[in-house]
């Protein structure tokens, strides 16, 4: 039988930096994947990502994902596609299933990186056609190029919710409403903001009643529901829809583990049955290693660490590196994923409620309720300073390990400082020259540039807007406010598409003086 | 509830919930106990759902030949469960000369013991099934045999005597019997609890070999792991139960279109485990290429589901059953080795009766513990 | 694992709800009043629930349905849904062809293909 020293099983973002680590210390690695791409979801990832350098923060997943390939491929990783591993049995022996047959592989280690799939909820009408996973619809999108409907609901507001809400409109959709069983916004409030500010309603301690259709959905009932989530009579609202969009989280793949005879436990933190291991990924198989979603949900960022970690654990358990290494190096790798796991999302903080920042302000309730920051509360956050000339506003309210903007400008009008989940400040006397890097660098699309005063009464707003087509100079319509209602008149003045802003294009408009600060997004007439 | 009731059952497999409901039916105070979390979660689940008479060693046949005649038609109905019971034959097959040897020396045992069961050729059996292969060369056939789904029955079972106030755990692995007084009386529990009955049946599959030790008692059966695996649903095909001369596989297509078939690769005996039956990766991919040669149709069928399980291996192949004479009080039910389903509806039945009345209108002799001897 | 669970223990009678004719299982096609009956009819863990009924026995392999199941047995038995077991993972992880299972290659070639 085929033995190698490592197989991994999953070629998504923990599999491949599993690989790469264990490749360049000598072992003989194999990844199977039962797609026929690899990358696991980092190809429909078309948004930035967030954290910080070492993260590889601002670079869209797909891209982190073609990195990822090319570094595995250096490093002499066999990644073979199209191969459904179907079993793990004694003797860490693995079937896998390849074209018309299979094939049995022992490995002295293996790494299980299966990732997760998606949760559903029901209702009546649940299973009619037009009731799909969001991560479906990202696929449909994202990799195959096929539009899932033309009017969505989304339920969840988690940042699968959030984000792919977005990608549907981007590719042409409208959506129709965002839902959510819960009291506040799951996800990141930035990624709610930049959907609100195109008009979308967000329906918060909402959920739905029922899909309408006899073959395929055709409309959808929300209502509203107590703090026993039970619906409150009276509430109910319909809307035509074509496609409701499901994003109630994620359940680890964990079942090759668990036939395995792993030892497994039940924990709603981390999505559901996963393995129990240690932080690096050690299960209770001696040899078997696990990384990213299967061991508990978080994002890619964070799956991308553990996949170093359970990868070079696997080398230090193999001889190819001593233990000290294996220390030295799990150090650093453990601050990298301690700076992703802080701030107000952080795993710890999951289910509390947060009241103020780090920096003691008071949370916005409105962006949590309704999905958009009030002109009251914008005010309060350090990202919003009023000044002559061109300056960025960054509206950014929440404590999230993200840093790219601090970077971007090359003059140094942004701060973020040391502690990698502070808000972004404008630094005093620093003189901002309309570059546009930072607007385009923000993975939350949160910072605006704007001149508040032109002289002659009107006031410059630069905003990011990743939508098709691109309105052409001149060209008339409205300004939208944070919530999305029409505030203003609006004109592009300007259109710029840059390659240093890797496809966020920038749009700068004008608008009355007065609406300097509320208008945040265009809309043609 | 408390811990004492006059008969106590441990193993709540098909075995100990059928006892448990025939004892209920016949108005008596029963507490069945089973270690593990599930009731059926041995081979009564994981066997090939087979009711067959033919191919049994005579000592078991009156025994369930009792239960297809008595119980088995009326089981759906009276459990109100649907045990997808088909008594549509069982076809044993063979392929070469040595099974049609073993088959006619089965067959004709049987017949000795007044079964309606016979040798057909390799066309006969094409008639039954038109689906099997040319290398399909004799079978025995036994029209009054059939299949039925070990799943719902065993929880049938469970559910039925737990309606009738059969006091049911999970969870509560025994560990010891005792006897009080020259009388087996008390059993006790690894959670601590200790249960006291009239009668103790010892239900519990293999792991009954360690209970039965704690009073002396030996039977000589051992564990061993089988393998089976399932299908997707597929058009209806046939309604027979299958096996071989040389029992390496059988199976049917159940009512859920399903095909359930068990099989070996040739290690069993000598395989290992995790503490949990587990499959052996060569194992299912043997059973397919078998079932291919017998169905060449199948080919395209998806496997869903593959697993394992273990019998309880006696050394003469048939259960033991009844009294034990040195143990007053006690009552044994295991050592089926791998085929225990089928005849459990009238093993468990008449054994009811054994400990309401004293007597049982199937003779259970053969069966009994004291059998075991010196082979000179 | 392995804690006594008293089969007996008193969990209500069976109050049919208005949603009994919800799917739940969608490859077995099993309601959640049929789940909830099973509960009173005493199966009480997902592999008895599964083995009775079919729930996540489907080409799926409840990979769907396996936390809704969990749910609505774990509310009819008035306890957490941690509490509950999830049932076994069985070989293979995806239905595979009998043709396909059966065929080795092993023998054939010397080292793994993409199957392209």
């Amino acid at each position: 039988m085929k033995r190698y020293d490592l197989i991994i099983v999953g070629a998504g973002p923990s599999g491949l930096c599993a690989a790469i680590e264990a490749a360049k210390r000598g072992l003989n690695t194999v990844v199977f994947d039962e797609n026929e791409k690899p990358g696991g979801q980092l190809f429909k990832q078309i948004h930035k990502f967030f954290g910080s350098k070492e993260h590889r923060a601002k670079v869209r997943g797909f891209v982190i994902g073609r990195q990822l390939l090319d570094e595995a491929d250096r490093a002499g990783v066999k990644v073979v596609l199209n191969a459904t591993v179907i079993g793990l049995y004694q003797d860490k022996e693995i079937v896998v299933k390849i074209g018309d047959g299979i094939e049995h592989y022992k490995g002295d280690a293996i790494i299980i990186a299966t990732g997760a799939a998606e949760n559903m909820v029901t209702f009546p009408g649940w299973t009619l056609p037009g009731v799909i996973g969001a991560g479906a619809a990202q696929t449909m999108m994202n990799l195959h190029g096929v539009l899932p409907g033309k009017k969505v609901l989304m339920l969840g507001s988690g940042n699968v919710g959030l984000v792919v809400s977005f990608q549907l409109m981007q590719c042409g959709c409208e959506v129709t409403a965002l839902v959510d069983a819960a009291p506040r916004v799951g996800g990141y409030g930035v990624h709610a903001a930049k959907i609100a500010r195109t008009g979308v309603p967000f329906y918060l301690s909402h959920t739905i009643v029922r899909a309408e259709g006899e073959e395929c959905v055709t409309g959808v009932v929300i209502a509203e529901i107590d703090s026993h989530f039970q619906f409150i009579p009276g509430t109910e609202k319909h809307f035509d829809v074509d496609t409701i969009c499901l994003a109630v989280g994620l359940s680890p793949m964990s079942q090759l583990l668990k036939m395995a005879g792993c030892k497994m436990e039940d924990n709603p933190k981390r999505g559901g049955q996963v393995p129990v291991c240690d932080e690096y990924g050690r299960t209770s198989l001696p040899g078997v290693f696990v990384a990213g979603d299967v061991s508990g949900i978080e994002e890619a960022s964070s799956a991308m660490i553990e996949g170093k970690m359970a990868g070079i654990a696997a080398a230090e358990y193999l001889g190819y590196i001593e233990e000290e290494e294996l220390k030295k190096e799990l150090v650093s790798l453990e601050d990298a994923l301690n700076g992703l796991r802080q701030g107000m999302f952080a795993p710890e903080n999951r289910g509390k409620r947060i009241e103020t920042t780090e920096e003691g302000i008071a949370v916005s309730e409105n962006l949590l309720e309704h999905g958009f920051i009030t002109e009251e509360e914008i005010e309060r956050f350090p990202g919003i300073t009023h000044k002559a000339g061109i300056h960025p506003v960054m509206e950014c309210t929440q404590n999230i390990p993200c840093n790219p903007c601090q970077d971007a400008c090359p003059k140094g009008c942004i701060s973020i400082g040391d502690k990698i989940t502070s808000l972004p400040v404008v630094v005093d006397g620093s003189q901002c020259i309309n570059c546009g890097m930072c607007v385009a660098s923000c993975s939350g699309q949160a910072i605006f540039l704007v001149e508040e005063d032109c002289g002659d009464g009107t006031a410059l707003v630069t905003l990011p807007y990743e939508f098709l087509p691109l309105p052409e100079d001149g060209t008339k319509g409205k300004g939208l406010g944070r919530n999305g209602e029409p505030v203003c008149d609006a004109q592009v003045v300007s259109v710029k598409n840059n390659l240093a802003y890797d496809k966020t294009p920038l749009l700068t408009i004008k608008v009355p003086k007065e609406y300097a600060m509320k208008a945040r997004f265009f809309k043609a007439l | 509830m408390g811990n004492n009731a006059e008969i106590i059952v441990i193993g709540g497999g098909i075995i100990g919930c059928a006892i448990s409901y025939y004892l209920a039916k016949r108005g008596a105070d029963v507490i069945c106990l089973e270690g593990s979390d599930h009731f059926g979660n041995g081979g009564s689940s994981r066997n090939g759902g087979g009711v067959r008479q033919s191919g049994r060693d005579p000592r078991e046949l009156p025994l369930v030949m009792y239960g297809i005649r008595n119980l088995w038609p009326f089981l759906s109905e009276e459990l109100d469960v649907d045990c997808e019971y088909h008594q549509d034959g069982n076809l044993r097959l063979g392929k070469t000369k040595k099974h049609e040897e073993i088959l006619t020396g089965l067959t004709e045992r049987a017949v000795k013991a007044g079964l309606d069961v016979k040798m057909i050729d390799g066309d006969e059996v094409r008639r039954i099934n038109p689906y099997l292969s040319e290398e399909v060369t004799c079978a025995s056939w036994c029209p009054t045999d059939g299949h039925a789904n070990p799943l719902t029955t065993t929880l049938g079972f469970y559910k039925a005597a737990r309606k009738m106030g059969v006091h049911f755990l999970s969870g509560e692995k025994v560990i010891e019997m005792r006897k009080v007084k020259g009388v087996l009386r008390k059993v006790i529990c690894a959670s601590g609890n200790i249960y006291e009955g009239e009668t103790i049946v010892l239900a519990a599959g293999y792991e009954s070999r360690a209970i039965a030790g704690t009073v002396g008692i030996d039977i000589p059966m051992q564990p061993a792991m089988l393998e089976a695996l399932v299908t997707e649903a597929e058009p209806p095909m046939f309604d027979q139960m299958l096996g071989t001369a040389e029992a390496d596989f059988y199976g049917h297509q159940t009512k859920h279109g399903s095909f359930v078939f068990g099989g070996s690769s040739g290690l069993e005996g000598f395989t290992k485990d995790n503490g949990t039956p587990v499959c052996y990766a060569k194992t299912a991919p043997c059973i397919c290429r078998g079932i291919m040669k017998y169905f060449p149709d199948l080919a395209e069928a998806k496997i869903v589901r593959t697993w394992a399980g273990w019998m309880d291996r006696c050394v003469d192949g048939v259960p033991v059953l009844g009294k034990v004479e040195e143990v007053p009080g006690l009552i044994l039910a295991c050592g089926f080795t791998g085929h225990g389903f089928g005849i459990a509806p009238g093993a468990a039945d008449q054994l009811a009766e054994l400990i309401t009345t004293g007597s049982t209108q199937v003779d259970l002799s053969a069966l009994r513990y004291d059998r075991f001897r010196a082979k000179i | 694992m392995n804690a006594v669970n008293d089969r007996s223990r008193d969990i209500g009678p069976f109050i049919p709800g208005t949603d009994d004719d919800i799917l739940i299982c969608r490859c077995e096609e099993i309601t959640k009043g049929e789940i909830r009956k099973a509960v009173h009819d005493g199966m009480w863990t997902m592999t008895e629930i599964r083995r009775y009924l079919r729930t996540g026995m489907g080409l799926c392999q409840g990979q769907t349905c396996a936390k809704l199941v969990k749910a609505i047995v774990a509310k009819e038995l008035g306890i957490s849904p941690a509490e509950l077991e999830p049932a076994t993972s069985r070989v293979p992880m995806r239905p595979i062809e009998m043709r396909i299972f059966a065929n080795e290659l092993a023998d054939k070639k010397e080292d793994g293909q993409d199957g392209k």
